[in-house]
This record gives structure tokens, C-alpha cells and sequence, in this order.
């Protein structure tokens, strides 16, 4: 069983406020050398104790209590992992986020930027081995050369080439270079895109990074005093596919929130119990716009917050929300058991489902699939799914009736997921 | 008798550059640029040799040359296969699908020269 680290974050805590030892037992009502022991994890501590240091050392409880968050002790994981050699200390990682946050911070930032530019690279590689344009300019290209290499050789040849001959060859090659010019241009410039290499692979990162920095709530949107437009000057340089993008998910949130005015919609769900089924039938609106709303309402401490997911029949990422809790995959699909996934196989129906991770964390889902429209005979429909998750679920839906829930077991991505006998599992295990 | 080589190939100046010089080389050229239809033209012309590209219009040289083998007036002809891909794999496709031969462009002229006498003295 793991060794309980309440008390080593306690110290960690204590000497970040410069407060001693002394000082601290003192106002929490306890001895000194009982406050030592605690410390050094020889006594365990709970309750009203607990909650004492804790209001005194101005930190919640459950950061005492539970450490560091699942996602944080993963990466970290995943950071050793990458380099066995170094033997970092894996059995004393809680230990070490927290006598040391600043630096467990420093290496979880490290180790995001390491997986972003690796998943660039991937998805460079796999653009360079399956971009079709590429392939293409790449036959031409070589077609061009064959000519010309041709041509040229005939051209130089000793052996009479008759005048009629050698002016259509010379015409030939004039034409061939023209076309490999073209060719080699044209390549230039599908590969010259501005230096965003985020934006490899997925055309959704700048409406990611544009609502992660607003805190995915545009109130100044919603109340009218700012435009889509607006929103599109101030948010600078952007490439003409990226503004496009923007500006029609800004139209979209703006017909959501016109839609579904916070306020009034707040109100319902208090009522409703934030049931995303119920609230659609109220407003007469699709399941799809409801998640978007509850996917971006104000950061209150009174309202769950939900992450979100939408994805195409590729399983290719199209916006993403994540929580702190659950890291979302940005180039990749993420664990195949995720409801978003299983919901394509029936569209329109909406999915409940309780989301395990191995991790310990369990989130509530909500899925649909929608069907895209159709403009076109003879082809079956494309389809796109949403899933929004929670994990404030038990201040909106009953324990009993959470346990009614289908239970699903899932992962993050196989490999970081210690489930070994998965039956959907498409990858090794890295951490173990 | 002079002998007769059917070019399937699509694009105009390699046709140009081929047909010179084996038309040079004493031989009977004709040409054809569509998979589609390519096997009426190798039916009506009756060639010793095929040089025939993988990537045409309509349908791909590596099925035209499955149809070749398949058909037992064309089973033994010798087929130049040329591609943009030199990759092992299309290599082995192309002689699993019963290539006689496999050239990767861009090719060097004396090259090619050699290789369909080759063929056709087999």
C-alpha cells in the first residue's frame, strides 16, 4: 500500500509560509512534537485536525489529502519513462511533487512541450508520407525529369537528330522545364505556411488556444457588447483557413448563447438537475448546442465544470475542452472505449455513460453523434460526435442513480494506460 | 521483319523521347495513353513488346498487366514495367503481377535501349 504523504506536504506547506513548526501546532491546538511526527508520516491525520492546518496554512484540505492530481502524476510518469537511464525515483514521486511542486511543475511543462513537438513531428511525417498533394507533385516532378533527362540525352547525342526533330524536342524540354518550375513552386508554397507548427495535422488549434484563453466564456459576446468581428480583429495574425475556422465557431457560440441565454438557462438547470436531455426538450434544442453551453458557462465554484470532445468519423480531433483531470488528445484519437466513439454506431441517440480511468478519476459523459448534411446521393451520411464530462457530478445526480450507469473502464491513450489485457488496446504500455 | 513495341504511357514528351529512339533503333512504335481502353489497342496492334507505365488515366498499368496474364493470347508477352516509384514493394508487385521487366524513371536512354532488346531477343 502507498505511503501516506499528507504529512510531508504539510511540511512542504508550513516552510513555504516560513511559518515554524512551533507556530503552526500552536494555532492548530496541538503539541509541537505531535506536529513533528505528523509531519514525518508517523501519524495518520484526518478530520477536524486536518482541516485546522489546512485553514491555516491558506490551502484546501484535499491538496493535503490527496496530493497531486492524477494527470500531474502521469506525466510525470510518462516523463521517467522516456528516459529510464536517468532512474528517477519513480516510488518517490508524490514524495516529490510535494516537497517540490515548483520543480514537478517545471518538468510536467517540459514534458507537454516534448509530447506537443513530438506530435508535430508524427504528424509532419505522416503528412509528408500521405499528403496527397505531395505525392502528386512528387510523380509530376519526376514525370518532368524523365522527359527532360530524356530529351536532353537525345539532345547531346553524337547521332544526327533531324532539324524538324531537334526543334520539337527543344520545344519539348522548354515546356517540361516550365512545368517542373511550376511544379516546384507550387510545392514551395503548399509547404510555406506560416510558422505555426501547432497547426500541423488538426485545423482546430487556433480555436483551441483562442478560447483556452478566454477561459472558454465570451461574456462580452453573449451580453452584446462585443461582435464576432470584433473578436476576430483583436485576436491578431491568423492564417485565412484559421480566421475562417474562428470566426465560424464564434458564430456558433453566439447562436448558441442566443439560443440558450445564460441567465434563464442557469435557472433551468438548477431545476433540471443540469440533465443535458431535459434541458434540450425544454429550449427545443439540439442535444449538440446543449453540451456547447454547458461546455462554456462562467468558472463559478457553484456550477460543475464540463470539458468537451468533438470528433469525426475519424476519430480526428475537430474542438476539445479538456479538464485538469483528463487530458485530451490533440493529433491523436484518444481510448477507443470513450462513449464519443461508440455513439456513432447508433446517431442520435444520446449515451450516459460513468467514464473510469485507470487513474481513479470517474467522470460523468453525455454523447451524441450527429449526422452532417447531405448534399450529394449514394453515399452514406458523414458524422461528427460531441461527448461533454463532468466530474462535479455528485452535486447534480443522485449516488444510486449514478451507479444505474453503464461503467466503463477506459484509458487516456493505450500508451499510458496500465490496463494490459484491454481488449481494444492498439499499443504498448510506455510506463510499465 | 521489323518488330513492334506499344508505348502505354501518358505523358506526350516521354512518349516523344521514347519513340525516337526506337524508332531509331529499327522499331515499329505505337503509342497509347489511356488505361481505360489499352487493352483493345494492345489486341488491335499486337505487339513483341509492351513498355507500359504504372500511374494512367483510367486504369493502372499493374491491372492491365494482371489482365495480360490473364488472357492466354498475352500471357508470355514481354512487359517493361516503368514507375515513379522505385520502392521494393512496387518492385515486387510489379513481378508478382507478372512484370518481365521493372524500371524505375527517371531512366538513362541506353538503359532502356538495353533493356528492351533484351527482352525482345528472349
Amino acid at each position: 500500500m502507498a505511503r501516506s504523504l499528507t504529512g510531508t506536504r504539510i511540511r512542504e506547506r508550513r516552510r513555504g509560509k516560513s511559518l515554524s513548526q512551533t507556530a503552526l501546532a500552536r494555532q492548530v491546538g496541538i503539541s509541537a512534537s505531535y506536529l513533528n511526527l505528523i509531519e514525518h508520516n508517523r501519524r495518520g491525520i484526518a478530520g477536524k485536525t486536518l482541516l485546522a492546518i489546512a485553514e491555516n496554512l491558506g490551502v484546501d484540505a484535499r491538496s493535503l489529502s490527496e496530493g497531486a492530481d492524477g494527470a500531474h502524476i502521469m506525466q510525470l510518469r510518462e516523463a521517467a519513462a522516456t528516459a529510464p537511464s536517468a532512474g528517477a525515483e519513480i516510488d518517490r514521486l508524490e514524495e516529490f511533487i510535494g516537497r517540490f511542486p515548483g520543480w514537478a511543475r517545471l518538468i510536467d511543462t517540459f514534458q507537454s512541450q516534448s509530447k506537443f513537438q513530438n506530435e508535430t513531428l508524427l504528424a509532419l511525417s505522416d503528412r509528408l508520407k500521405h499528403d496527397p498533394f505531395f505525392a502528386e507533385a512528387i510523380h509530376m516532378m519526376v514525370s518532368n525529369i524523365t522527359a527532360i533527362h530524356s530529351t536532353a540525352d537525345i539532345l547531346s547525342d553524337d547521332q544526327d537528330v533531324p532539324p524538324d526533330m531537334r526543334r520539337m524536342f527543344l520545344d519539348n524540354l522548354s515546356a517540361e522545364s516550365a512545368r517542373l518550375a511550376k511544379t516546384a513552386s507550387d510545392l514551395i508554397r503548399h509547404f510555406d505556411t506560416p510558422d505555426q507548427p501547432e497547426q500541423v495535422g488538426t485545423q482546430t488549434s487556433a480555436v483551441d488556444r483562442f478560447f483556452e484563453r478566454h477561459g472558454f466564456y465570451l461574456a462580452e459576446l453573449e451580453s452584446g457588447d462585443a461582435t464576432v468581428e470584433g473578436f476576430l480583429e483583436a485576436a491578431g495574425p491568423l492564417s485565412d483557413f484559421d480566421r475562417a475556422d474562428l470566426a465560424a465557431a464564434l458564430s456558433g457560440y453566439q447562436t448558441m448563447a442566443r439560443a440558450l441565454p445564460l441567465g434563464a438557462f442557469l435557472d433551468r438547470c438548477g431545476i433540471l438537475a443540469f440533465d443535458p436531455l431535459r434541458l434540450a426538450a425544454e429550449y427545443s434544442a439540439p442535444l449538440e448546442t446543449v453540451f456547447l453551453r454547458l461546455a462554456h458557462l462562467p468558472k463559478d465554484d457553484g456550477l460543475p465544470e464540463f470539458g468537451f470532445l468533438k470528433v469525426d468519423g475519424s476519430g480526428g480531433v475537430l474542438y476539445r475542452k479538456q479538464l485538469s483531470t483528463l487530458n485530451l488528445p490533440k493529433f491523436s484519437s484518444g481510448c477507443p472505449l470513450w462513449p464519443v466513439y461508440r455513439c456513432f454506431g447508433q446517431p442520435g441517440q444520446p449515451v450516459r455513460a460513468m467514464m473510469n480511468t485507470a487513474t481513479g478519476e470517474s467522470f460523468l459523459t453525455f454523447s451524441v453523434a450527429k449526422q452532417q448534411p447531405v448534399n450529394e446521393f449514394g453515399l452514406p451520411p458523414s458524422l461528427t460526435a460531441s461527448m461533454i464530462f463532468t466530474t462535479g457530478f455528485a452535486r447534480f445526480l443522485p449516488k444510486a442513480e449514478r451507479q444505474a450507469l453503464a461503467q466503463l473502464d477506459v484509458g487516456l491513450h493505450c500508451t499510458v494506460c496500465p490496463r494490459l489485457e484491454c481488449p481494444a488496446r492498439r499499443s504498448g504500455y510506455i510506463l510499465g | 521483319m521489323s518488330r513492334t513495341v506499344l508505348l502505354i504511357e501518358d505523358e506526350p514528351h516521354i512518349v516523344a523521347a521514347l519513340r525516337f529512339l526506337l524508332q531509331r533503333e529499327g522499331l515499329t512504335v505505337f503509342d497509347h495513353g489511356d488505361g481505360q481502353d489499352a487493352m483493345q489497342k494492345i489486341n488491335s496492334v499486337r505487339p513483341d513488346l509492351i513498355i507500359l507505365d504504372v500511374m494512367l488515366p483510367g486504369k493502372s498499368g499493374m491491372q492491365i498487366l494482371e489482365e495480360l496474364r490473364d488472357d492466354s493470347r498475352t500471357r508470355n508477352l514481354p512487359v517493361l514495367m516503368l514507375t515513379a516509384k522505385g520502392q521494393k514493394k512496387d518492385r515486387e508487385a510489379a513481378e508478382t503481377a507478372g512484370a518481365s521487366m521493372f524500371m524505375t524513371k527517371p531512366f538513362a536512354n541506353e538503359e532502356i535501349l538495353r533493356n528492351v532488346k533484351a527482352l525482345l531477343d528472349r
